[in-house]
């Protein structure tokens, strides 16, 4: 496994690992030839890290996958791509073989997918040393062991299966599998995306460690500029199949150019910094009573075999009026239970919740009618709307559950104004696959406001969403508030959201809610030692961003409605 | 400012385009596309036999002057039967009840099937265990075998056949339909309807039934095949009812009368072959269907 290390003779003006001159990507379709990719110029070099920042759809996974030929047949290869000065487009079929894994490695997104699920994981580690290298089932075992040790992870662990890992675990599984062959260039694809912030953290830490202590070459792709900030030295924003803007980290973060490097920027706030901060801070809860009151609920669930497990344990909260509430733990933290116990979809095993100072009924008949004063917002705007329904018959549903009288087109438009999707006659019959991840997200806003509901609980409203998007939907319920007194409580994992919109924070560990408090007083000062080590875990502070930049408004839409400082004035 | 009614409307027109697009890849299949044609064919020749036959040649005394067993010639052109009928007319009318108890036990089968699907995915808890029991009895008890008994038991005739396919067939459905039950049931749109307050009917009737219905059809198209064959072979089991000519009884007439023996392959083959086609051009109509409603299998 050292051959390679060693044999690489210095010799004089080496090429770099990495070079892309003018690389396009055609995909063919029957509607005809889709650019994805159109001239693109990059070089990465051995020890060196660049980022590659891009949202959903701008051609970012495609150019990577471009680097080792794995494109799907559709997709048509332009310009060069030399890998260690060698022509990938050139390669015959075999040498192509020999470059992946042995030259460049790919970390792929989503661990649990890109593992096979009945074999266990020592075994899939040591399957690119079998194709690669003749050598013996012993010397395979120890370098297997040298790789779990080298993403950090217990050597006993090689018999275990993919489902027996936690995602953290997963992601190392992957990058050890992508160092087995001792590669130059690592290409990791979203490498923490599905992860949550402590254990992102984490990883980041890993890869870095990996590429100084091997000097190793890295090409990251994410849509969150935070975790790539963090990581490499460089970062290169790509914004529909071009790179828009390309620099040092810091200074591609604190002083983008290219608006879009700007929206991107400013999607990812840094906590404590008063410009990304969307509300005005309130000192004091309202004294008036609680809208929502949570009393010591605990939510068990029955397990395999007897056991029980324990999702939320003895949580009590509060909602006021017209408060936007942050509710924040990590994934299996029993945030997204304990929301679906305030909205009665989930019956308590103890306590209780009042709505209004009256305790919820848990007979199906009773709760229609709290149906109408709590809303839920979820996570994934796609998966929420049937994607048989037009946005009319999304909008109108509601109603017609609980056969509200009145004029069903009126009520309609009015809640797809309110969420603002204007004009609204031009989006009744448009069906979900029509439109963007933001309209759809307004969609399932705009049903939930058509029951004019008092509350409304939304679980990771943005966490799907394309950066550029997240400020405009941030923005819209912060307007909700003003505009219809909406109480609201949010659910997430991200910090920074908190800090955007919220005027108080609930911090979830393990089913029990560990700090409460103003957002200044919980994420400036946090008590609670989870607290800290959730505040550590957010990707380095992009701090001292230049107070020119337009804070998270958006320049590419030209509403003033649009522009959140508004909002906060009101 | 668009009123509802205009919105219902424009509704339906997306509907209308859905249909058109689906059409045009259907016809795009030549496998489905001949399935069909033949099916239509067949349909038509089935429906509109009183108006083109003369339907009396088909009773016994009608027929004494005409050779028994004659081979195909100018006047009979697929032969006669041992009672000198036109094998070419029973034939013809013997579609009709084949067609028609196909028809009618699949609804029977899928509308049985669809619904203890539906319920037992929706419910859940001990109605679906009861429920999902109650299927596996009747998926491992031998259809044909519960068919026979069910038509000695009840008085013989086209109900009782209908009945007995239809009974039988309903467990393949329902296991079908509960899995695609789970799946749509898994989708966060549910959740979504749920929090806005729907009830059990709403969910039911908006959002899982339309999102399992395009299996069930492409899924019935393939069982009236099955209940075809399954026709004819209750009737050549001599469990039909002997007043109504079927492409199964005529078999049997034929295995009865020593046409095998004979050699009189005209009387044999053109009930066979009609069962052939109907169940061929069935079967490639519901694999069109499959292929519109489920794009991925295209070009495959």
């Amino acid at each position: 496994m050292t051959t390679r290390e060693q044999d690489g003779a210095p010799s004089a003006p080496r090429p770099p690992l990495l070079e892309l001159r003018q690389v396009t990507v055609d995909y063919q379709s029957r509607r005809g030839s889709v650019p994805a990719v159109r001239g693109v110029d990059l070089t990465v070099d051995a020890g060196q890290t660049l980022g590659l920042a891009g949202e959903s759809g701008c051609g970012k996974s495609t150019l990577a996958m471009s680097v080792l030929r794995l494109l799907p047949r559709s997709a048509q290869l332009g310009g060069d791509v030399l890998l260690d000065g060698e022509n990938v487009r050139d390669m015959s079929w075999g040498r192509l073989r020999a470059v992946r894994w042995a030259s460049a490695s790919v970390v792929f997104q989503g661990a649990m997918h890109a593992l096979n699920p009945v074999r266990p994981i020592g075994e899939q580690i040591a399957e690119p040393l079998r194709l690669h290298r003749s050598t013996t089932p012993g010397a395979v075992r120890a370098r297997v062991n040298e790789l779990l040790d080298q993403v950090e992870l217990p050597v006993a662990r090689s018999t275990a299966y993919p489902h027996e890992l936690s995602g953290g675990q997963r992601q190392r599984v992957m990058i050890a599998m992508a160092l087995a062959c001792s590669p130059r260039l690592i290409i990791a694809d979203e490498p923490t995306t599905a992860l949550d912030v402590i254990v992102q953290a984490q990883i980041l830490d890993l890869l870095s460690r990996l590429v100084t202590e091997r000097e190793l070459g890295l090409l990251m792709i994410s849509h969150d500029l935070s975790v790539l900030a963090a990581c490499c030295e460089r970062l290169a924003v790509m914004y529909q199949g071009r790179i828009v803007e390309e620099g040092p980290s810091t200074d591609v973060v604190r002083t983008p150019t290219h608006p879009h490097s700007i929206a991107l920027a400013a999607a990812f706030p840094t906590v404590g910094d008063p410009a990304s901060r969307l509300v005005t801070p309130r000192d004091t809860t309202p004294d008036t009573p609680p809208l929502l009151e949570a009393r010591g609920v605990s939510v068990t669930f029955p397990g395999r075999g007897g056991t029980t497990t324990r999702a939320v344990s003895d949580a009590s909260l509060t909602v006021h009026p017209d408060e936007i509430v942050a509710l924040v733990g990590q994934s299996g933290s029993g945030k997204t239970t304990l929301a679906r116990t305030l909205l009665g979809l989930q019956q308590p095993t103890a306590g209780e919740v009042r709505f209004e100072g009256h305790r919820l009924p848990r007979s199906a008949r009773a709760l229609r009618a709290y149906r109408r004063q709590a809303q839920l917002v979820l996570q994934d705007p796609t998966g929420a709307l049937n994607p048989r329904h037009s946005v009319y018959e999304a909008v109108a549903e509601g109603l017609r559950i609980h056969r509200i009288p009145g004029d069903e087109t009126a009520a309609v438009a009015d809640a797809l104004n309110q969420a603002e999707l204007r004009p609204p006659e031009e989006f009744f019959t448009a069906l979900p696959h029509e439109l963007s991840g933001g309209q759809r997200q307004r969609v399932v806003i705009a049903g939930a406001l058509a029951l004019r509901p008092r509350l409304l609980i939304a679980d990771e409203p943005v966490a799907s969403l394309d950066a550029s998007v997240r400020g405009e939907i941030l923005a819209l319920l912060l307007r909700l508030r003003v505009d219809l007194g909406l109480s609201t409580l949010v659910i997430t994992h991200d910090l920074g959201l908190a800090w955007n919109i919220a005027d108080r924070v609930i911090v979830m560990y393990q089913g029990r809610i560990v700090e409460e408090g103003t957002v200044e007083q919980v994420l400036l000062d946090p008590r609670h030692d989870y607290t800290r080590t959730l505040l550590a875990a957010v990707p380095e502070p992009l701090t001292g961003r230049a107070a020119a930049t337009p804070n998270t408004t958006d320049p590419t839409r030209q509403e003033p409605t649009d522009d959140p400082t508004e909002v906060t004035g009101v | 400012m668009t009123t509802p009614t205009s919105t219902r409307a424009l509704t339906w027109q997306r509907r209308g385009r859905a249909l058109r697009t689906g059409w045009r890849s259907f016809r795009a299949q030549r496998g489905a596309l001949a399935g069909l044609a033949v099916l239509l064919t067949i349909v038509a020749l089935a429906v509109l036999a009183p108006v083109l036959t003369d339907e009396s040649q088909l009773g016994i005394i009608n027929t004494m002057s005409n050779p028994a067993l004659a081979p195909p010639s100018g006047e009979f052109w697929l032969g006669t039967d041992e009672n000198g009928r036109s094998v070419l007319l029973l034939t013809w009318w013997g579609a009709r009840v084949s067609l028609l108890v196909g028809l009618a036990a699949t609804l029977l089968s899928v509308f049985i099937g669809t619904f203890v699907g539906i319920v037992s995915a929706h419910f859940g808890g001990w109605l679906s265990a009861v429920l999902l029991r109650f299927t596996d009895f009747f998926l491992v008890l031998p259809s044909l075998v519960l068919a026979i008994a069910l038509s000695t038991v009840l008085s013989r005739g086209v109900g009782t056949i209908v009945l007995a396919i239809g009974l039988t067939a309903w467990p393949t459905t329902a296991r079908l339909v509960r899995a695609q039950t789970l799946t749509v049931q898994a989708r966060p749109y549910i959740e979504r309807s749920t929090a806005l307050g729907a009830g059990h009917g709403h969910l039911i009737a908006k959002h899982i039934l339309p999102g399992v219905l395009p299996l069930v059809f492409a899924n019935t198209t393939l069982a009236v095949a099955s209940a075809v064959i399954a026709e004819s072979t209750l009737s050549f089991l001599g469990l039909g009812d002997p007043t109504q000519i079927s492409w199964g009884s005529m078999l049997k007439f034929a295995m009865d009368s020593g046409a095998v023996t004979n050699g009189a392959w005209w009387y044999l083959l053109p009930p066979g072959l009609g069962i052939v086609c109907v169940v061929l051009s069935f079967t490639l109509c519901g694999r069109g269907l499959e292929t519109v409603l489920n794009p991925r299998l295209r070009g495959r």
